[in-house]
């Protein structure tokens, strides 16, 4: 069997691939430079060569099941809310709660398995549904003390990396998921690099200073600008001849990915912040934990997801219920 | 209302650091490895060592609590991990040589997430350490599975108590359990690679407090003396 079906058949694919590839090449090229010439300190660019060198793992490792297919891409997007479950119910303190871990880790495998099903009445039922689950299922052991902290921080975590994440594994339902996919995961990335850069060169005032103590208004503005145009340019390829093909629409779509991505990144700051913590984890060499790099993408999977969807629908006329089958 | 919860104690370390950190803590994945593992040992100490265990009364009602026991074997730690039940076998950790447990990583691995063993250094144990394996074994209500000897014994005679015990205990309220363990040497004394078949029986004795006993290295040796008397006065009751 053809692992991957028409893994390249739509031309942005190629050429997202191909930019993402010359990006690489070329922050490896300014680095070199920057090593050749001793501009930048022994300290620095071990830093710099680090990070790209997890960037170089991170890619494939996001791009390949997206090429790959339908199943592989949900599974990743199962790892992924999996891995991030973990390492926040560490950083929080939920981990000494074996009951609610495991009941917001069955969401996780649930909504998730509802997407492999392509069953948008359960996707969207297990948002209820796991939340009063979460909400009874430490009632039993009869400790009142500390049940609105465990049961909350346990939604948040299910709200996170199951219900709001698992809607990027969904879009795969849609056959010509691979460009939107990449052209989302590849934005966020550049969303985030795009502030630290405008941020760095124009400076001023900061955002939110007691939040995150590195983050200007320049760096978010420029990323909303720069964010906003590449993906409504590039989206106007991907949604050619659909309802989606409108310039405010794109321009919507290129802001929430900017926007949201920029709440995400905030929101972990936050909880960092009222934890105490600079980290949530030491997984990935120069980037810290596996939350410190993918928290830009947990509102915009949800926020995205729907626009699309109420745009042009997603999987519209595709088989559903592949798994259950139909009552 | 105050907030109750806190970051693992182990937050931000890699991997390799996290295996061989004192303060290592189990998530929901590691509890069902343990379990997992401490149900095959229950079936092998049943099936193999027809493990008969005495005096299960003298354990502590709950946590914290330390286990000592004489040491001729690597199933000596089988046998006390298979004699705990409920709360107390989840909380169990046993303290294991750091550089035969946790020398390489995939010995760590299965030291930390099968055993659920915590490394001591023979000769370079930092007063650091200790302190910290105190403070966890009080604040998370651990139990501590140790061999005060250092070391197996070679020809089955039980060696002395290194004083080491007394520092995660002597001035504090924790409960000392002394064990003997018979029959572990003839089934698997260190001079072979795998087990055999044998009987084991597993005898505890009621538990030892040392509040009086000071923090330093007299009070320390006092504690191990007293806890080495105790495990050799259940063995000499012992056929």
């Amino acid at each position: 069997m053809n692992a991957a079906p028409g893994a390249f058949a739509h031309p942005v694919t190629i050429a997202l691939l191909a930019a993402t590839i010359g990006l690489l090449l070329f922050a490896a090229a300014i680095i070199g430079v920057l090593s050749v010439t001793g501009r930048a300190s022994p300290a620095l660019r071990r830093e710099l060569w680090l990070r790209l060198a997890s960037w170089a793992v991170l890619l494939p490792l996001i791009i390949i099941p997206i090429l790959a297919g339908r199943v592989w891409t949900i599974a990743a997007v199962t790892l992924l809310g999996l891995l991030c479950l973990r390492e926040y119910d560490r950083a929080t303190g939920l981990f000494r709660e074996h009951l609610l871990t495991g009941v917001v880790a069955l969401g996780i495998l649930a909504v998730n398995f509802a997407a492999l099903d392509h069953w948008y009445g359960f996707f969207v039922a297990l948002w209820p549904l796991t939340v009063g689950l979460i909400a009874v299922a430490s009632i039993p052991q009869d400790r009142p003390e500390g049940y609105i902290q465990r049961t909350a921080l346990a939604i948040f975590a299910y709200m996170l990396f199951g219900a709001g994440l698992a809607h990027l594994g969904y879009m795969a339902n849609d056959p010509g998921y691979r460009p939107w996919l990449l052209l989302l995961v590849l934005a966020v990335g550049l969303n985030d690099v795009a502030a630290f850069t405008s941020g760095k060169l124009i400076g001023g005032p900061k955002l939110l200073p007691a939040t995150s103590p590195n983050k200007t208004i320049a760096g978010a503005l420029g990323a909303l600008t720069c964010t906003t145009a590449v993906v409504a340019f590039i989206g106007s390829f991907i949604f050619a001849g659909t309802p989606m093909d409108s310039l405010p629409l794109l321009i919507l779509l290129g802001a929430l990915v900017s926007i949201a991505g920029q709440c995400g990144d905030l929101m972990l700051s936050s909880i960092k912040r009222d934890l105490g913590i600079k980290d949530m984890g030491a997984v990935i060499p120069g980037h810290g934990g596996i939350l410190d790099r993918f928290n830009s993408l947990l509102l915009v999977a949800p926020a995205t997801f729907h626009l699309i969807h109420y745009a042009i629908g997603i999987g519209e006329g595709q088989p559903t219920r592949l798994l259950t089958g139909s009552p | 209302m105050t907030w109750q919860f806190r970051p693992s104690r182990d937050l931000g370390l890699t991997t390799a650091e996290r295996l061989r950190s004192h303060g290592r803590e189990a998530g929901l994945g590691s509890t069902l490895l343990h379990a997992a593992w401490r149900g095959l040992v229950r079936a092998e100490m049943a099936l193999l060592h027809r493990l008969e265990v005495s005096g299960r009364h003298n354990l502590p009602a709950r946590p914290p609590y330390l286990l000592v026991a004489n040491h001729s074997s690597h199933l000596d730690a089988l046998a006390c991990t298979a004699a705990l039940r409920g709360d107390a076998a989840r909380r169990a950790h046993c303290l294991a040589a750091g550089d035969t447990f946790f020398a390489s990583n995939a010995t760590a691995m299965f030291a930390a997430y099968a055993v659920n063993a915590l490394p001591v250094w023979r000769k370079r144990s930092r007063p650091k350490d200790l302190a910290t394996l105190r403070a966890r074994l009080v604040e998370d209500r651990l139990v501590f599975i140790l061999f005060p000897e250092g070391t197996r014994s070679r020809d089955g005679q039980m060696g002395a108590f290194m004083p080491g015990l007394g520092a995660l205990v002597a001035g504090g309220e924790v409960p000392v359990v002394p064990c003997w363990l018979e029959g572990a040497f003839a089934a698997w004394p260190a001079t072979r690679r795998l087990p055999r078949p044998g009987k084991l029986r597993l005898r505890i004795g009621a538990p030892l407090q040392f509040p009086e006993a000071t923090d330093d290295r007299a009070g320390w040796t006092m504690v191990a003396t007293r806890c080495e008397a105790a495990v050799r006065g259940l063995g000499e009751g012992l056929p």
